[in-house]
């Protein structure tokens, strides 16, 4: 028996390590000298005779031949000229498509996230938070086609996966310690102005609107319950036209958090694939302007400062949410290379699984967190320990690699706890569904991940914000890239919070954050969009203030 | 004090930023950014939160 067993191993051995090495090597031909390929060659090509999909193409071996490049001049025939202009076009045609199907999976996020927000509130308010999860589709829409775009994109420069995009090329740019410093693009005011209606602007129009309107939906969420409908609208509008736009400029437009690399050797300058600090860190903050400005809503505290617990009314829409933002996030992070063909973009498969890695992480540890702290494992904060992961993979997807995506997800979960406990506890901060924890806290994260753990592999044409070379980030060598994400989050902070905070105490002394107290005790659906979320059920109070 | 805290944390953004002329040394210019960092976030979570919450609503009578 021992003897058989030994025979067994020793062949299972053998033969695993002649399957794992590589054959041996034999003297490599010297290569063929390149052939010119002329028009006759072309000519040359066999196509299927004309009646021959007549009789129908099950196998699709005749659909989508030479008989399908377009042909220039048509006294000439098919040209090398006819065919290197449609694999041009292939390639933009492949990136347009990839672009814009993301671009399609971001715009049904907004869905997730009005039933997480609509769960996580209580059936009085279910129609207002839906509303307003609703309208800011359309404000944020508005507002970024009347102006945002343009001072986002319009001074961003050359695209090269969408084909140039040449007519945003206008940044405004001032000089400071002797360097450029561009501030805020002036081409596309209504995807018209300076030449901007052109077939790549569209593309990017339509899948920088759908991330900008992301960033505005985080902030109905910790304003919910309370925030009164106009100012939600006009806030809504303002963040959308300017205060987003400018940040987004700084990083994607072209704008001198971008331009760190290039001017003060600072890694490759702020970087930040999908929108870690673009999207969640300036709704986060935003969303942490508002909670301040609007104040806790009636009876989440006590008279001695005791954090009492406002349930929300409808955990199953919550994690339904939950994985449709999850869905929408391999739109988000994949689709942020803004194509499949060409620059590196084949990466799209490492950048989706570390989307999925991160979001998978981020769940298990807030649920394992939450189950050790308090006994059971808690729904709500295990879908927030997902979302976290999402937000904190955001930026690094596209420069780290699995373990690391893993690394910064399990952090993110333990994070967006610690968070809630500390906003809603220590500093009294009412975030009804935490946003400030998961978009805001771990946005920071995942822009501060990208200085730590971008391993220098990704190579998307080259280059990144100009600097040749690869994002690297303090642990695999290059230290200057932290420096540049924490200036990033340092902005986030010191200037985009002031910028929402101001514009918001404005729109508070002018029309009113907050509903009045009845309104508020009654539920704001009837009071505020005249309509009950839920006219057949009989609502029953179950915590104190409900 | 509201104003004391948007220009407490605003004062923490020149501070990371000036972190640019002040020194080429990434490690000086990380620790002058987090500096900033620091004044911003007690700015905001400091005295901007305790500005705001001396007339939350759960205080009133």
């Amino acid at each position: 028996m021992k003897k058989s067993l030994l025979l067994i191993w020793t062949l299972s051995l053998s033969a695993a390590l002649s399957f794992g090495q590589a054959p041996a090597a034999t003297p490599a031909a010297p290569p063929a000298p390149p052939v010119a390929i002329t028009d006759a060659d072309v000519k040359g090509v066999d196509a299927p005779k004309p009646d021959a999909r007549l009789k129908g193409d099950p196998d699709g071996s005749l659909t989508g031949t030479v008989s399908d490049v377009p042909v220039g001049d048509a006294k000439k025939g098919l040209t090398i000229s006819d065919v290197i202009n449609q694999v041009g076009q292939n390639k933009v045609a492949i990136n347009f498509t990839w672009t814009l199907i993301t671009g399609f999976l971001v715009m049904f996020m907004q869905a997730g996230f009005a039933i997480v927000e609509t769960g996580l509130c209580r059936a009085k308010n279910a129609n207002h938070t839906m509303m307003m999860n609703f309208m800011v589709y359309g404000v944020g829409m508005l507002a970024y086609w009347l102006i945002g775009f343009a001072i986002q994109m319009g001074g961003v420069g050359g695209v090269a996966n969408l084909g140039g995009a040449p007519p945003l090329n206008t940044e405004h740019v001032i000089t400071l310690l002797g360097k450029p410093f561009g501030l805020y693009g002036q081409h596309g005011i209504m995807l018209t102005q300076g030449g901007t209606y052109d077939v790549a602007v569209m593309v990017i129009f339509l899948f920088q609107m759908v991330f900008m309107d992301t960033a505005l939906t985080i902030v109905t969420g910790s304003a919910a319950e309370r925030w009164k409908f106009a100012a939600f609208l006009v806030s809504s509008f303002m963040l959308g036209a300017f205060i987003y736009p400018l940040f987004a400029n700084w990083a994607w437009g072209g704008g001198w958090l971008a331009n760190l690399g290039t001017n003060f050797g600072l890694g490759k300058g702020y970087a930040d694939f999908a929108g870690s600090g673009v999207v969640h860190s300036v709704g986060g903050v935003s969303a942490l302007a508002l909670a301040l400005i609007v104040g806790p809503r009636l009876g989440k505290y006590t008279r001695q400062g005791k954090a009492n617990a406002l349930i929300g009314h409808d955990i199953v829409i919550v994690l339904t949410g939950c994985f449709i933002l999850a869905f929408g996030w391999f739109g988000f992070n994949p689709g942020s290379t803004l194509g499949a063909s060409g620059n590196g973009n084949l990466r799209i498969g490492s950048v989706a699984v570390n989307t999925m890695l991160a979001g998978m992480a981020g769940g298990f540890t807030a649920m394992f967190y939450m189950w050790i702290r308090y006994g059971k494992p808690d729904a709500s904060m295990s879908g927030n320990g997902l979302l976290a992961g999402l937000v904190a993979i955001t930026a690094p997807c596209g420069f780290v690699n699995p373990i690391c995506s893993v690394i910064i997800g399990l952090i993110a979960g333990v994070l967006v706890c610690l968070a809630v406990e500390f906003f809603d506890r220590s500093l009294k901060v009412d975030d009804p569904v935490g946003a400030i924890s998961v978009h805001g806290v771990n946005g920071i994260w995942g822009v501060i991940a990208v200085g730590l753990f971008a391993d220098g592999k990704s190579n998307y044409g080259g280059s990144w914000n100009g600097v040749t070379g690869n994002v690297t980030g303090l642990f695999y060598g290059d230290p200057g890239q932290l420096v540049a994400q924490m200036i990033g989050v340092a902005t986030l902070l010191g200037v985009i919070f002031p910028l929402v905070l101001v514009v918001n105490m404005a729109i508070d002394a002018v029309i009113g954050q907050r509903v009045g107290a009845k309104a508020e005790l009654d539920g704001l659906d009837l009071p505020e969009m005249g309509q009950l979320g839920y006219p057949e059920f009989e609502l029953k109070s179950r915590s104190v203030g409900a | 004090m509201i104003l004391v805290g948007i220009l407490m944390t605003v004062l923490g953004f020149i501070v990371a930023f000036l972190s640019l002329a002040m020194t080429t040394s990434p490690a000086a210019r990380l620790g002058i950014v987090l500096a900033g960092i620091a004044l911003s976030i007690i700015g905001i979570l400091g005295v901007l939160n305790s500005a705001f919450q001396k007339n939350a609503i759960w205080r009133k009578p």
